[in-house]
């Protein structure tokens, strides 16, 4: 019965392998051609001046003898694991479990991150590592709110995590508040400026709104850096005060929280603290974002996204859909600031470039847009990424970027793609997989 | 069939809109009332969409008046024209792709605070209406064939229980089989529900024969009005509309 689609199956790969050939010979010979003289011949500047240069022919090869492997390679798994569209050969056991494991990744995940503490109890650096990856989380489910659900593309993020650090930062070593009361002023002032970011882009979209918020991010950045009466300027801000477990500090004096629990001080006590903290606050974020998506306003974020004018047909007031995304995904930002500053105890404007908003903005499309579990995973992977090819010093910007042109190519729409639905009317039924895939709308 | 009543449920008069310099509606005058399908046919360009999207607030009327209800609306934001139970199917469908059908369909019901069992009676109604969007409840918006996304469409905008429904060339791009499908559930809608339709369509025939009365525009004025039946019989609308400008 299934010797039919055997033969075509056959056939295809016949005819894949011809291509496959060809296309890394064409790579092959294109490689050849501009590395020739970039690297197969190497010209030097002589003691007198004279032009010296001599040839690195095995460079050249191995560089070529790359190249074509590398194409065949990639168009192997190109068709393999390939693109939307491709049939894909998968026995329908390993296709089970796959379900499987894509229903239990996220529960076993945050169990994994709430056990983290406890097993690396003792390595510092993995524990810095989690608090990293943890805020980069934040920032993406923040983000995520505006970019993912309303389709608002913002280049200037940054900008708000800059209000909510400055905000803390300012606020307690000017004033003596204590970081439980300036968290939620620091999410208020950055939803603030939230706000004052989306009026004049209201009838923006796309090109034009990235181009805006990207110049927002950096206004706010050159305000930082030239309000020294203020913000200290490049100098930044120190001293920060460092939390407290709702008021008790912890530290090794008497009033500190080891000495009130009767255990023994350890500075490790703090960085586990403020792993529950980030680990806390990301989870309040994902799931403010959760409920919201489920309540009119989250629906029509997701709907303006879709289409402008149904949603003003539909009696939608797109000035307030669009100013509260804007104001939520802020208020994200700032929360995850204020973290970022208590944590940090110093500030500067040099973490406020625009690298950071490219970053996260990485983050939520590599995850893929709209689904939470996707950008926890690519926060994991792209700080976790950072840390893991440390060794590889200069390369590390090239397997990253390898990395994400690969993940382009296969999962266009990121991580997960897949979104889910919020609206269950009667009974909510089995999707078959073909129903919900992905088409070219 | 529904006896029209005395004062129109949608009055409008001298009406005149502009994109810029350009003036698209230049002193239009139509009345609907309660219980009526009224079409509104015309070439391209004539301002038929500018005249639906006027009456939605976008763009804003530079002079004249819409009234609906005895109120008029001609100044109401945008948002709250659709409180008043004045729903649109824009021009191209323009569902969500990404969002489910039910989801669509909610989204209807969401801007015009209905209650739980309101929407639950409309979800009720357009599932009836057009039985092939309950197989699809679960599949998202964009993956419907073009006939489903229509039905989506006028299914979303009847989610806010409206008093009148106005549609935009409900038949575009359709094959004959399916638009009259459609205008058959348009029939039903205005003779079981009662329902006020203002449809505006390419289609003259289809349409005029659907229509209790028409208005003609051309190029920002209304030229002829009368009964479906009577506008049909024109020699000049069968020339313009239904006989591809064959001389008859």
């Amino acid at each position: 019965m299934n010797a039919p689609p055997a033969v075509s199956i056959q056939a295809s790969h016949a005819l894949g392998a011809a291509f496959i050939f060809k296309k890394a010979l064409i790579s092959a010979l294109v490689a050849l051609v501009l590395f020739s003289l970039m690297i197969g011949v190497r010209t030097e500047a002589g003691p007198t001046g004279q032009l010296i240069y001599w040839t690195r022919f095995g460079d050249l090869a191995a560089m070529v003898a790359t190249v074509f492997g590398g194409s065949i390679v990639v168009e192997l798994l190109r068709q393999w694991w390939g693109p939307v569209g491709t049939i894909r050969v998968v026995p329908t056991n390993v296709k089970s479990a796959l379900a499987l494991a894509r229903r239990g990744i996220a529960p076993v995940l945050l169990i994994f991150t709430f056990l983290v503490p406890v097993i690396f109890y003792d390595q510092r650096y993995i524990l810095d590592l989690g608090i990293l990856v943890l805020t980069y989380v934040m920032l993406g489910w923040g983000l995520n709110v505006v970019v993912g659900l309303a389709g608002l593309l913002d280049l200037g993020y940054v900008a708000f995590y800059a209000v909510g650090a400055y905000s803390y930062a300012l606020l307690a070593t000017n004033f003596g508040l204590s970081f439980w009361i300036c968290l939620p002023l620091a999410g208020i002032l950055a939803a603030l400026w939230g706000v004052m970011l989306g009026f004049p882009v209201l009838r923006l979209r796309g090109d034009y709104l990235a181009i805006v918020t990207l110049a927002f991010g950096e206004i706010i950045r050159l305000v930082i850096i030239n309000w020294q009466s203020l913000t200290g300027g490049p100098n930044g801000v120190s001293g920060i005060p460092r939390p407290t477990m709702f008021g008790i500090p912890l530290t090794p004096g008497d009033d500190g929280l080891a000495a009130k629990l009767g255990i023994e001080f350890s500075p490790t006590h703090r960085i586990v603290f403020l792993f529950y903290l980030i680990l806390a606050l990301a989870l309040l974020t994902n799931w403010v974002t959760i409920r919201l998506r489920r309540l009119p306003i989250g629906r029509a974020w997701e709907a303006l996204r879709e289409d402008e004018v149904a949603c003003r047909a539909l009696g939608i007031n797109t000035t307030t859909t669009k100013l509260t995304a804007f104001a939520t995904g802020a208020m994200f930002g700032g929360f995850a600031g204020a973290f970022f500053a208590t944590r940090q105890g110093f500030i500067s404007p040099e973490s406020f470039t625009f690298q950071e908003s490219a970053l996260v903005l990485a983050i939520v499309v590599l995850g893929g847009m709209g689904s939470q579990l996707g950008v926890a995973l690519a926060a994991l992977a792209m700080i976790g990424g950072f840390e893991l090819f440390r060794g590889l010093e200069q390369y590390r910007m090239l397997v990253f970027g390898i990395a994400m042109v690969l993940l382009m190519i296969w999962r266009p729409r990121g991580l997960i793609g897949h979104r889910a639905p919020t609206v269950f009317l009667e009974r909510s039924q089995a999707i078959s997989s073909d129903l919900v895939k992905e088409g070219h709308g | 069939m529904t006896a029209p009543s005395a004062t129109p449920l949608l009055a409008i008069r001298g009406l005149r809109a502009a994109y810029g310099k350009i003036e698209a509606l230049k002193g239009v005058d139509i009345e609907i009332n309660a219980g009526e399908i009224v079409a509104l046919i015309g070439a391209n360009g004539a301002g038929k969409s500018t005249l639906m999207m006027t009456i939605f607030g976008k763009p804003r009327a530079r002079s004249g008046q819409i009234e609906f209800d005895g109120h008029d609306i001609t100044a109401v934001p945008t948002h709250q024209i659709a409180r008043l139970r004045i729903a649109q199917s824009p021009e191209g469908r323009r569902i969500f792709p990404r969002m489910s059908v039910a989801e669509n369909l909610q989204m209807g019901a969401d801007a015009t605070e209905s209650s739980e069992a309101d929407r639950a009676a409309g979800l009720e109604r357009v599932l009836t209406l057009f039985p092939r969007l309950r197989e699809r409840m679960t599949q998202r918006g964009g993956t419907l064939s073009g006939g489903e996304q229509q039905m989506l469409a006028i299914g979303r905008a009847l989610m806010s229980r409206p008093r009148l429904l106005m549609l935009d060339e409900p038949s575009l791009g359709l094959a004959p089989l399916i638009a009259r499908q459609i205008f058959d559930a348009i029939r039903t809608l205005n003779r079981q529900d009662g329902l006020t339709v203002l449809i505006v369509e390419q289609n003259a025939n289809h349409a005029l024969k659907l229509a209790h009365r028409g208005y003609v525009m051309v190029n920002g004025l209304i030229t002829l009005s009368g009964t479906g039946s009577e506008l049909l019989q024109r020699p000049e609308i069968r020339a313009a509309y239904l006989e591809g400008g064959r001389r008859g």
